[in-house]
């Protein structure tokens, strides 16, 4: 790189290479923290004059009176902040305050809005300084050589295995090997420890509460469900199975399914109208349909999550997440996205009552693939 | 005026006190002359940095109120429109956070936004840094540190979205939890670990809390203060100008002026996302409803950070699963749930190491390479921006197929190709521009710049006069190496240079061939600029003017 | 031309002329993209509303409503509702279903391969009961869910009233009736589950509507009446699947409604800004061209070059 210039890097740095640039003479005195006192140059800075472009006095009273402007400004923003908090009261009694959403807004933004510009008064006003106020210039350090010299490499290279030798490390195997032999175990120790964060799969995520007999409800209102509420085509509704609490068989509260079980439980009953099937339904997965309600698992086989949008033209269910598509007229298939599997499907009928119940588990693991899923049990 | 005000006698006292104990005075002075070189693309790790502060503040602010418990509750608080509403311990006091403490939906809206933009800024600053070569010896470290950074930063944002159990947020862990059952063999076994059973328990988020709050923070926090620390030892790289050299750095000084200006800076940081926080509402859990595993929403996205994971999960096809003896490894979640991520990744770690070995650059570089001037490195790094893009976009192929009304299978069909043809011809058309820019360079330098003055000369014809370029644009086209075609030969040379004149085998060996097709590939197309003198004076340029050059090109 | 020429190597030059074009294009879009189905809700009613407002107070008018049947519905679905190959047989679909049709704008349709929009009716209210009167008399016969009464429908309009006071009076019992709807719903946990559960897959948390397969969408419901909402699940229109009065009873149906009425209806306590409750996307984008964008400005002002004396 050529020099061609009176550039930054001006001539203090040529004499000594060591010294920062522009480094004045080293004050006198014991203080470390006071200033250089050198009233002989024409340039006070602690850095050399030539390149050092001082703002004019009229242009510094200027900025001074700008950037105090806009520290005021914080300054007043900053009581702002204070007097928005104390303005919206807390909730009282039955009286809701902020935890009105209308109310809230306003309390998220006279909050957020006074905090903003303190904070941007400040900015301001400390931008101003450093660009008005504040000399410009700009000066130069040389990199340091970061690799240390052959000397010194060498002289570190001998002193360590000089050490090393006289530890016996490197010349008493034994020691060496039962040493490393210690840490083995302890090594593994903590992994072992982890053993207890939970259970072991076992065959867990095969099996759901479903069993032959077991009614379904409508999710979130726990209302029983009849062949009769879907004879309608097109006709669809996310399902639980009814688990009773005291009282049993029929008479008893329908239990809060847990949320592992909701997980594992949930699906999605269709009515699918008559001749829209197609053949490539199994004989079996035919029988495990009811008068054209057909019931498929709602956790996606992708990656689980809940797929649930069923376009009653196309038959197809659409998982939102990642838009694997199953066609529910053809067993749940899929015919679009990343999914492999299709969606488990529940054997369903009816009962003497004529409530829809399940007749069985699922066909397969419900929820995402996982290595054994598609092994039996 | 002129007088240098003394130092009040109390901070003189406190000064010497330190001092006395552990001998600062010469480090201290030293530490305040730092050099900052002034580009503002220099200030988009700051900006990284202050976000990351503001977030730890949020962060604890928070933590006061917060109950990282899965218990199920009947939500009985003071926000109306919930009450009665079934939902955990985590969502109900998010939602005392949001309505009953004051300021905190706010400080809960801060922390969202600071997140956000701490990665957007830790992007902009990661790709500054590549694509200057910022990144090359003896920066290395850096480099990694702040992969590093990058990695656990979004897994630290994933975890944080996840805890206030809201609709959205389950389904991230859903998401997460579908992943880890992928895995062969061990998938339910680290799924089951992790959540404590099966999906999703009562464990997963007090142990999510943990991560979040104290494991992840302190190893982000430990590897910003390596970062910083290496920066300093190190110091900054300095683009190319009058003054810059390998051998020096050029900038403000620490103290007094880039103190203020940083300073400054941390207050403009912080008001922007209190602004952003103040008036765009984000993360309305409060709406969503709480987080039941049997429910979802259309348009269900992950924070932005996470959008290239979501996309190359919605992308990939499903033709590649398969079975081993009817053990299932279904190849479309564990490729784009692990494999890509990990190239991604890995790639940008790996990067400044394979490029010092096509190169064979040991040297140490101090000075920020102009993207156009190491093209193929520009051309990888456009290409590596355009996958991320893709996948990112794919991430949100159902918003847009509903806001554009774009039928959504082919969105789909649209990203996988342009997901492969994408980076490629982001490849070569981000080479070209950087190949045409050297020429143009070159032009510049050798012929001054189009003045846009239009003369006659005496013969009639018309000419554009070229004026001489300013110094400081002489010394950054020249900052380009005048050879740095790399061949075999050069390889072989560097290789000697490196082993003290013992010839290293590089070009033999297939190993060797590959390292010098590489490097042919590397460098094969750059514009030379070897004898290339700067164009001076105020003649005009028109075809004659060629002779005069190769005259000064001979006398340099 | 000067202007410009002086201008055109200035260093924001690039800039300006990117805005302009992102400008030119953005407002292009906005003017070309939605005033097509404007246009044509107006053609259509422009069309269609020749027959004069009937003069009887309550009164249905069956003959208007036949008017309107052969005169837009009958090209397609027949002179009796039988159908033809680019209409369904709408016989069995019921009152409700030619309610939330016509009054959601949706038919009479224009392309009737299409999904149609929401947009203004083609009639006013009245004309639209007659149409219903007309179809229960003649075509449907009683078959199929009729016009649920309890929720309510539209909101009066101005231009149905012949003075202030009468269109004052009509507004302020629909708005007390919507209240007592509205309001009459109590277990917000039933309500929150069954949306949750079956509504917000489609129609996304919010109501703000998503992308479906095969080119379709389900739409926003924001301005969907509590009885248009009641319609559709009754009828399934389109894509959407029936949601019987067995499963979600009348009740159920109140509480459904109920919460994504008052969902929609809250005012965002985050802030006036609340990007559509698009959620996360609108919130990435705006992370980098707000937030960031306004970042690195100021870090653009903190480091500018200063010369010497500027």
């Amino acid at each position: 790189m050529t020099d061609k210039s009176k550039n930054n890097d001006n001539g203090a740095s040529d004499g000594s290479a060591d010294r920062v640039i522009g480094t004045p003479s080293p004050a006198e005195g014991t203080a470390i923290v006071a200033g250089s006192d050198d009233p002989g140059a024409e340039h006070p800075g602690a850095y050399p004059p030539e390149e050092t472009h001082a703002h004019s006095e009229e242009q510094q009273r200027r900025a001074e009176k700008t950037a105090s402007m806009w520290f005021l400004i914080a300054f007043l923003a900053g009581i702002g902040f204070f007097v928005a908090y104390f303005a919206f009261p807390p909730n009282g009694e039955g009286e809701p305050a902020i935890a009105d959403p209308q109310i809230g807004q306003y309390s998220n933004m006279a909050l957020g809005g006074t905090l903003a510009l303190a904070l941007f008064g400040i900015g301001a006003g400390m931008t101003v300084w450093a660009r008005w106020i504040m000399p410009h210039y700009e000066v130069s350090t040389p990199y340091d050589d970061l690799s240390s010299s052959s000397e010194e490499k060498g002289s570190f290279g001998d002193f360590f295995m000089r050490s090393a030798d006289e530890s016996g490390f490197t010349k008493r195997p034994l020691l060496r090997r039962t040493l490393l032999l210690s840490m083995v175990p302890l090594g593994l120790a903590p992994i072992v420890l982890l053993r207890d964060t939970g259970p072991l799969p076992g065959d867990k995520l095969k099996h759901t509460l479903w069993e032959d007999g077991l009614r379904m409800v409508v999710e979130g209102t726990n209302k029983p469900i009849k062949e009769a509420d879907l004879a309608e085509d097109g006709a669809m509704i996310t399902a639980f199975p009814l688990v009773e609490g005291e009282g049993g068989e029929h008479g008893g509260e329908a239990q809060h399914l847990s949320l592992n079980d909701q997980a594992k439980t949930v699906v999605l009953l269709i009515k699918i109208p008559e001749g829209d099937f197609k053949p490539g339904m199994t004989e079996q997965q035919m029988n495990w349909t009811h008068n054209g309600i057909v019931a498929y698992s709602k956790i996606c086989t992708h990656v689980g999550c809940p797929a649930a949008l069923y376009e009653r033209g196309s038959h197809r269910i659409l998982c939102p997440c990642h838009q694997s598509t199953f066609d529910a007229a053809d067993g749940a298939k899929v015919v679009f996205g990343p999914a492999h599997r299709p969606l488990p499907q529940l054997p369903i009928g009816v009962d003497d009552e004529g409530y829809l119940i399940a007749k069985g588990d699922f066909s397969e693991a419900v929820g995402p693939t996982f290595w054994d899923a598609e092994k039996g049990d | 005026m002129s007088t240098t005000t003394q130092a009040p006698k109390a901070l003189r006292g406190v000064g010497n006190w330190i001092d006395d104990r552990f001998h600062l005075a010469k480090t201290g002075e030293k530490n305040l002359r730092k050099v900052f070189p002034n580009h503002w693309s220099f200030m988009l790790g700051e900006i990284a940095l202050y976000s990351f502060i503001i977030l730890l503040v949020t962060g604890v602010f928070l933590t006061l109120w917060f109950n990282p418990s899965m218990a199920h509750t009947t939500y009985e608080g003071s926000y109306q429109r919930l009450n009665g509403v079934q939902m955990s311990e985590a969502y109900e006091s998010t939602l005392r956070i949001d309505f009953d403490v004051r300021g905190g939906f706010l400080v809960r809206q801060i922390h969202h936004w600071a997140a956000l933009i701490f990665v957007a800024s830790l992007v902009a600053h990661m790709l500054r840094v590549f694509f200057t070569g910022a990144f090359r010896k003896p920066r290395e470290i850096n480099w990694l540190i702040g992969v590093g950074i990058f990695t656990l930063a979004m897994l630290e944002g994933l975890f944080g979205y996840s805890l206030p159990d809201d609709l959205p947020s389950g389904m991230g862990v859903r998401i997460l939890q579908g992943v880890m059952l992928s895995l062969p063999v061990v998938g339910t076994y680290v799924s089951m670990f992790l959540f404590g059973g099966e999906f999703p328990g009562e464990d997963i988020i007090p142990r999510l809390y943990m991560l979040h709050i104290l494991l992840i923070p302190g190893i982000l926090l430990a590897l910003i203060a390596a970062h910083f620390m290496i920066l300093w030892h190190q110091k900054h790289t300095q683009y190319p100008g009058t003054g810059r050299s390998e051998k020096k750095v050029v900038g403000t000084p620490m103290f007094p002026g880039f103190a203020v200006k940083a300073g400054g800076f941390f207050f403009f940081v912080f008001a922007v996302i209190v602004g952003l926080s103040a008036f765009v509402q984000i993360n309305p859990i409060h709406l969503f409803g709480p987080f039941t595993p049997t429910a979802i929403t259309s348009g269900l996205q992950p924070d932005w950070y996470m959008g290239f994971m979501e996309g190359s999960l919605r992308i990939f096809p499903n033709w590649l699963d398969f079975q081993v003896f009817g053990y299932a490894v279904p190849i479309g979640v564990l490729v784009p749930g692990l494999v890509i991520p990990g190239i991604i990744f890995g790639g940008l770690a790996a990067w400044p190491f394979l490029e010092q070995w096509i190169t064979g650059d040991k040297r140490v570089h101090n000075v920020a390479d102009r993207p156009r001037n190491a093209p193929v490195r520009t051309a990888v790094g456009v290409a590596g921006v355009v996958f991320y893009g893709i996948l990112w976009l794919a991430g949100a192929n159902d918003i847009l197929s509903h806001t554009f009304s774009i039928s959504l299978y082919w969105t789909t069909y649209f990203f996988r190709v342009t997901a492969i043809v994408g980076p490629i011809i982001g490849f070569i058309v981000a080479k070209r521009i950087c190949l045409g820019l050297q020429r143009r360079d070159l032009e510049t330098l050798e012929h001054g710049y189009e003045s846009g003055t239009i003369q006659q000369l005496p013969s009639g014809e018309f000419i554009e006069v070229h004026k001489e370029s300013s110094q400081d644009t002489v010394h950054v086209l020249e900052s380009k190496t005048a050879v740095d075609r790399i061949d075999d030969e050069a390889i072989a040379s560097v290789e000697e240079s490196e082993s003290d004149g013992v010839e290293a085998p590089a070009a033999r060996g297939l190993k060797g061939r590959l390292r010098a097709k590489l490097a042919h590939w590397y460098t094969k197309d750059n514009v030379s600029f070897e004898g290339v003198e700067a164009h001076t004076g105020h003649h005009l340029h028109h075809g004659a003017g060629h002779e005069e050059h190769e005259e000064m090109a001979g006398s340099h | 031309m000067k202007w410009i020429t002086a201008r055109r190597r200035h260093p924001l030059a690039g800039y300006v002329v990117v805005l302009l074009a992102l400008a030119v294009f953005g407002v292009g879009y906005a003017m070309v993209a939605p005033s097509a189905d404007r246009a044509e809700a107006q053609v259509m009613a422009a069309a269609q509303t020749g027959a004069e407002p009937a003069d009887g107070e309550n009164a249905v008018d069956i003959s208007q409503g036949r008017d309107i049947w052969e005169r837009s519905c009958a090209s397609c679905h027949g002179l009796n509702g039988g159908g033809s190959d680019n209409a369904p047989d709408i016989t069995g679909a019921g009152g409700a279903a030619v309610d939330f049709q016509v009054s959601t704008g949706r038919m009479p349709s224009s392309n009737p391969d299409a999904q149609m929009p929401r947009k203004e009716p083609a009639w006013n209210r009245e004309e639209i009961d007659n149409l219903i009167a007309f179809y229960e008399e003649e075509i449907g016969q009683g078959a199929g869910p009729a016009v649920p009464e309890e929720p309510p429908g539209d909101e009066p309009v101005r231009a149905d009233y012949e003075d202030e006071d009468a269109y004052k009076e009509a507004k302020a019992e629909y708005d007390k009736a919507y209240d007592a709807y509205i309001d009459g719903a109590s277990d917000t946990e039933a309500g929150m589950q069954l949306y949750l559960a079956n509504c917000a897959h489609c129609h996304s948390w919010s109501g703000a509507g998503g992308g479906l397969t095969g080119g379709h969408w389900a739409p926003e419901i924001g301005d969907a009446t509590p009885r248009q909402l009641y319609e559709a699940m009754l009828t399934g229109p389109g894509q959407m699947p029936v949601f019987t009065e067995g499963t979600i009873t009348p009740e159920d149906k109140q509480e459904l409604i109920s919460y994504v009425k008052t969902l929609q209806a809250e005012p965002n306590a985050g802030g006036i800004f609340d990007l559509n409750r698009v959620g996360q996307v609108a919130e990435g984008f705006i992370a980098w061209t707000v937030g960031l964008t306004l970042i690195i400005a100021c870090a653009i002002w903190i480091t500018a070059k200063q010369r010497a004396h500027d």
